[in-house]
């Protein structure tokens, strides 16, 4: 019982022991934090808008990095092929609410929801059709090396890639939060009927968030995809932000950032100091053990809207 | 009340009919409704009322017929477009956009006026700055209006229904519509509630000059406040006129009350 304490305690000595490493520690977690941030904004905005959990993200992240890279190893440039890949997006917004939305506005939500685990299969076959299932490498140019700032050290891919989301992150939060789109977006998620009453273009709303989700889609395919590599595991990333969407709350871009850096963060402090106690892996399970808590204590989560049922 | 001298009424409805499936729900209907008007559209359940709401606000469209505003056509115009137009409507069952506050919700009901560039409202900048405090306070009048400045911050699903009844109405007066559509915009009220909704819907008429028709089944209220009152059975027209005629119309007694069998 004693020693278990210990060692449960032990970790915190280390802590105070080595601040440097600690803080590099964290430094990780923030950066695996703000890449899950991102992809949980991609289901956020999609949530916003049209109440509906998107399912197909974590394919839509998956469809853009092999995009992307299939058309680097035609010899495309890749300022080129992130535009191309750009434009591809948004031609695949319009597919959807041109095939799949429109002819389902103002059905219950479970069936836009079953609509887009069609919409996964679809997204993850035709990407590896057109493409190939192999492992690809992405190599945008960005060296994944380190270097020192004062005692800390820094890596360069990671660094970057964690400032392009929180860039990403910011202006997007101000978007909805501040412009007029923003408040047709919250309209159209409450009531469709309503929203198209007042003269809100539901397809030009859905096209638009569409199109954002499949950006920032290509924003954390390349993040991801140039650490890890391009392979099918890619749409298995949306898992990992769910716990984020259930930890900062469905509705709330605020709650989809703080929701990825406690998670990130926690997971990275988690596996390093704690992770001996129990074997190692705590960073596979401790997502899911927060979301499981956050369900039974705070189910709309940290910022999302408290859920009100009138009987 | 009516405008004398204008030449065309403000809506025309001419010979619209309506099927889902094997229900014919309006059969070959007309109607007009003058500008400046409060007009009344009553009939048992399932008369059609509620359908010729939704064909007037595109969200319904006729197989055959035609549907005027301010002179053109435009029956087959689909709902933001009817409401760019100036048509602006509430519905049976209350549609507000619960989770936001009620300021918000009536907010949202002017984003048809609202045509500042996006990206200067994201920084709350020049022109865009503006022209949000102008829509802030013709909300505000709105909301002094019907008098809900103590729920202004209240999210609206959790107002009790009367309420929420008064911001939906205000959520559509934001739009500063030419054309109100009511549905049973009194449907659950107790008798206090009635007395404010009548009041606001004539205080609106005459002084936004809106042109106002609403469904309702308080006779009594009908009575009241309406100009002109068509009555609806099985998907057609069996009255129209004031409410004095209407009241003494057989062909309504007879669809209220019942008829005998003659044969």
């Amino acid at each position: 019982m004693i020693d278990f304490v210990a060692a449960l305690v032990g970790p915190f000595r280390d802590i105070a022991g080595q601040p440097v490493f600690f803080v590099e520690v964290v430094l990780g977690g923030v950066f695996a934090g703000l890449l899950y941030s991102l992809v949980a904004l991609g289901f956020v905005l999609i949530f916003k808008a049209s109440g509906v959990f998107n399912f197909a993200q974590g394919a839509m992240v998956l469809f853009a990095a092999l995009t992307l890279v299939g058309l680097m190893e035609r010899g495309v440039p890749v300022i080129a092929a992130v535009a191309v890949t750009t434009a591809v997006m948004i031609g695949l917004a319009f597919v959807i609410e041109r095939l799949v939305l429109r002819p389902l506005v103002n059905q219950e939500h479970i069936i836009l929801f079953m609509a887009t685990i069609g919409l996964n299969f679809f997204l993850e076959g035709f990407g590896e059709m057109l493409w190939g299932a192999n492992v690809k490498k992405l190599d945008i140019g960005i060296p994944d090396r380190t270097f020192m700032v004062g005692a800390v050290q820094i890596n360069e891919l990671e660094l970057t890639s964690a400032i392009t989301a929180a860039v990403l992150v910011t202006v997007l939060a101000v978007f909805f939060q501040k412009t007029r789109i923003g408040r047709a977006l919250r309209a159209v998620a409450d009531d469709h009927e309503a929203a198209l009453s007042i003269g809100i273009p539901l397809k030009t709303i859905w096209v638009v968030v569409w199109s954002i989700a499949g950006v920032v889609a290509i924003a954390a395919g390349i993040m991801w995809g140039a650490k890890s590599g391009v392979q099918f595991s890619l749409s298995l990333i949306a898992l990992k932000a769910l716990p984020v969407l259930i930890l900062g709350g469905f509705t709330s871009v605020p709650g989809a950032i703080a929701g990825g850096l406690i998670i990130g963060i926690g997971e990275k402090i988690g596996e390093v100091y704690w992770g001996p106690l129990v074997g190692g892996a705590i960073e596979n399970w401790f997502a899911y053990v927060v979301a499981l808590a956050f369900l039974l204590v705070r189910p709309q989560g940290l910022f999302g809207e408290k859920i009100i049922e009138r009987v | 009340m009516t405008a004398t001298g204008a030449p065309r009424p403000l809506l025309e409805v001419d010979g619209i009919s309506v099927r889902f499936g094997a229900l014919l729900a309006l059969n070959r209907l007309s109607l007009t409704i003058p500008r400046g008007e409060i007009a009344a559209i009553i009939g048992p359940n399932g008369a059609g009322k509620t359908t010729l709401l939704n064909c007037i606000s595109g969200f319904y469209h006729p197989y055959e017929g035609v549907i005027r505003f301010a002179g053109r056509d435009r029956t087959h115009l689909r709902p933001p477009d009817v409401a760019a137009l100036g048509i602006a409507r509430t519905f049976q069952n209350v549609a507000l956009f619960r989770g936001m506050s009620v300021l918000d919700n009536i907010m949202t009901g002017r984003v048809l006026a609202m045509r500042g560039n996006f990206l200067l409202q994201a920084l709350w900048w020049g022109p865009a700055r503006r022209e949000e405090l102008a829509h802030r306070a013709f909300v505000e009048r709105i909301i002094d209006f019907l008098e809900i400045q103590a729920i202004r911050k209240t999210p609206a699903g959790r107002l009790p229904y009367g309420l929420q009844k008064r911001v939906e109405l205000a959520r559509a007066l934001a739009a500063e519509p030419q054309l109100l559509l009511l549905d049973e915009p009194m449907a659950g009220m107790n008798v206090e509630e009635k007395e404010d909704m009548c009041r606001f819907i004539l205080d609106v008429n005459s002084e936004f000059g809106t042109t106002i028709a609403l469904i309702e089944h308080d006779m009594g209220v009908v009575m009241d406040i309406c100009d002109h009152v068509v009555v609806l059975d099985y998907g057609r027209k069996i009255a129209d006129g004031t409410p004095e005629v209407v009241r003494k119309d057989q062909a309504v007694l007879d669809a209220y009350l019942g008829v005998a069998h003659r044969d």
